[in-house]
């Protein structure tokens, strides 16, 4: 990831790997709400590829079942805060 | 005519009667039949929480079937479901050829998953 050897962050950051690629995903579907539901934070909201690893092809997907799910009300549009 | 495969999730209201809702599926499986489509599957959900408020409902009785049809009928099913009152929502998606290949693997149980939390963990505690 980083090439430079004297790189402070060398050795503290893992490469991140795309979990859909790992799993050979065809297909995101939006009625797998269990799967969905780990790339959303507990605000509801869709957790960006920085954090997640996810590549760019299957984030694209991801989105897109995710407001699908959000749609039909399996998913939070905005999920509510108790403080 | 072309036919095409399709999918389709609705929402009835949760309000009514039992025997209410078996009418309602009965009525959209009608549509698609009178519109030259063939239902291939039909999966009922049952009543199931919705993550939020939809028209003043928190429950919906979900519906969730697979259909072959030709793209004329599409227009047809929305309008009519569009019209009923007692469909709250429904999503119709017109299925590709990696959608199948995800509907055949779904079929044989063949589905992969993402790897678990725990086993990351793991991962993460090697380095």
């Amino acid at each position: 990831m980083i090439k430079n050897p004297s790189h402070p962050k060398k050795g503290h950051l893992k490469t991140k790997e795309c979990r859909f690629t790992k799993a050979g995903f065809v297909y995101i579907d939006y009625k797998n709400v269990d799967t969905l539901e780990r790339f959303v934070n507990d605000q509801g909201k869709i957790l960006p590829r920085r954090v997640t690893g996810t590549s760019a092809k299957f984030q694209r997907q991801l989105n897109k079942a995710i407001r699908r799910a959000r749609f039909l009300g399996l998913l939070p549009y905005v999920a509510e805060n108790i403080r | 005519m072309k036919k095409y495969f399709y999918e389709l999730t609705y929402i009835i209201n949760p309000v009514l009667e039992e025997d209410q809702f078996k009418e309602a599926v009965d009525k959209v499986n009608k549509l698609i039949d009178d519109n030259d489509g063939e239902v291939v599957e039909i999966d009922e959900w049952g009543v199931r929480k919705l993550a939020y408020e939809m028209d003043g409902k928190r429950n919906g009785y979900f519906v969730n079937l697979y259909f072959e049809a030709p793209a004329s009928a599409i227009e047809v099913i929305e309008r009519n479901m569009r019209i009923s009152d007692e469909i709250m929502r429904y999503l119709t998606l017109k299925y590709d050829s990696k959608m199948l290949k995800h509907y055949e693997l779904k079929k044989k149980g063949e589905l992969p998953s993402v790897i678990d939390d725990v086993e990351e963990e793991s991962e993460e505690s090697e380095d």
